[in-house]
Formats: C-alpha cells, sequence, structure tokens
C-alpha cells in the first residue's frame, strides 16, 4: 500500500515518459498532491480544468442513461498524452489520478497498465 | 468654478470605474460555472461595485470587512503576512474572500457544485485586476 506522495512519485518514476502526475479531488476541484516533472504544466491549473472534464463526461453518461464507470480517458495532443483515471474502491470516491506523459517516449498500453496497478496499490 | 469641473471629472471617474468592476465580476461570473455573485468592498466595508442576485450587498460588503479582520489578525498572529484569502463553506455553499489591492477585496458567492480549484484560479486573478483598476483610479491612499 502507498500514500498520496508515494502514489505520485511511483507513476512519475515508473512510467516512460511521464511529465506530471496529480491527485485530484472532482468535487472541489482541488488536488491533494501534485508531483511536477519537466513538463512545466500549472498543475494545479490542470487540476481544476480536468475536473471540468471528468464532470463533463459524468454528466453526459448520466444524460445518456449509462449505468457505467469511468475507467480513464485519455486525450491526445500533438505532443502529449493526457490520462485522468477516476479511482475506484472505497477510499478514492471523488478522485481521479491526472498523468501527463511525452508522446515522443511513451507507451500508451504500457502507461495505461501501470497506472492501474499504481492505482490499485493507492492507500489513502 | 475649477473646483466643480473637477468634482465633475471625479464624479465621471467613478462612474466608469464602477462600470470596469462590474464588467470583471461579470466575467468572472461567466468563466467560473455555479457562482451566484460577488461583490468589491473597501476593507472597511463600504460596498464598492456589486453583482449579487438575491443578496443584500450592503449587508453582505459589512459582513466581509468583520470577517477580514478576524482574518488578517489570524494570518498575523500566526506570522502569515497579509490577508490573501479565505474560504467559508457552508451547507448550502460557499463564501470567498479575495484580496484586491491594499485596500479593498472580492467577496464571491458560489453553490455548493462549484469547482473550487477553478474557483481560486479564476478569482484571484480578477482580484488582481479589480486591485490595479481600483489604484489606477484612485490611487492607493484615496482607496477606502
Amino acid at each position: 500500500m502507498t500514500d498520496v506522495d508515494g502514489t505520485l512519485k511511483a507513476a512519475m518514476t515508473t512510467i516512460e515518459g511521464a511529465i506530471g502526475a496529480a491527485l485530484v479531488d472532482y468535487n472541489s476541484g482541488m488536488a491533494l498532491g501534485i508531483l511536477d516533472g519537466a513538463g512545466g504544466l500549472d498543475l494545479n491549473v490542470a487540476a481544476a480544468g480536468n475536473t471540468d472534464v471528468v464532470r463533463a463526461k459524468m454528466r453526459t453518461m448520466d444524460m445518456l442513461g449509462l449505468k457505467d464507470g469511468i475507467e480513464d480517458i485519455l486525450i491526445t495532443l500533438s505532443t502529449q498524452y493526457h490520462m485522468i483515471r477516476p479511482l475506484g474502491g472505497r477510499t478514492g470516491k471523488g478522485l481521479f489520478l491526472y498523468l501527463a506523459l511525452d508522446r515522443g517516449r511513451a507507451n500508451l498500453a504500457m502507461a495505461r497498465h501501470q497506472l492501474t496497478k499504481i492505482e490499485a496499490d493507492l492507500e489513502i | 468654478m475649477r473646483r466643480a469641473l473637477k468634482q465633475r471629472a471625479g464624479r465621471r471617474q467613478l462612474i466608469a470605474l464602477e462600470t470596469d468592476l462590474l464588467a470583471e465580476l461579470r466575467a468572472l461570473r461567466h468563466r467560473v460555472p455555479h457562482l451566484a455573485g460577488g461583490l468589491v468592498a473597501s476593507v472597511d466595508g463600504l460596498l464598492i461595485a456589486h453583482d449579487t442576485h438575491g443578496t443584500e450587498p450592503t449587508g453582505l460588503a459589512a459582513l466581509t470587512a468583520a470577517a477580514l479582520g478576524l482574518a488578517q489578525r489570524l494570518a498575523d498572529n500566526t506570522g502569515q503576512g497579509d490577508f490573501r484569502e479565505s474560504l467559508v463553506r457552508g451547507e448550502h455553499g460557499y463564501v470567498a474572500t479575495y484580496a484586491a489591492g491594499s485596500a479593498c477585496v472580492l467577496t464571491v458567492l458560489a453553490h455548493p457544485d462549484v469547482n473550487v480549484g477553478r474557483l481560486h484560479l479564476e478569482a484571484r486573478r480578477s482580484a488582481e485586476r479589480i486591485g490595479v483598476l481600483l489604484e489606477d483610479s484612485l490611487g492607493p491612499k484615496e482607496v477606502g
């Protein structure tokens, strides 16, 4: 079991191409933890902005009558991948992991697989 | 005669200032979903501009000043420096106050669904712009 800081550190060190990671509460839009890599991203801004992304998707699913959960959301930029992973489990409710990756160095399938593992280890 | 002209110019300037402040308050409400309204007040509780609906703005401005006094003392006594912002969460929403320059504050009301991260982000920028507007048109000594 890993805490918030350990989880973010694990995401940044074990996932190839990671340039920023955050654990965000999407009820408030505030980050519980951020870890800046070489990306130069303002992760507090990313936390607030991506909260709107998660909320919009949840609202859309609700409107479509889909009784399902979001496993992850992938946003592909021309030079980066941004991954959003809402947490399951009892303690993770209302939170999501946010990970920014350098598209040139990252392996998307590997990154998703590792993020799943990292999420499973997280204890809040 | 000259004094009368000066006073009139001063009044025009104040009206222009209020228009600018209202534009800033409306822009903030536009940028942050679930905002209920906002106001600009001096630190001693005088209302300068407001865009609130269903809340009595002069009372809120006065209350803000009272809360600000306490927040300032709290920050001072614990060595945290000047007041920057305060956030109160109630059962039915939030009241947030941000320092706008040295003599004024921006207070906003928000529904419970608001994205607080985004509220902070946008309101801090707004407060900064409001501080500049106030100091530009009134001068730092005359504000409040």
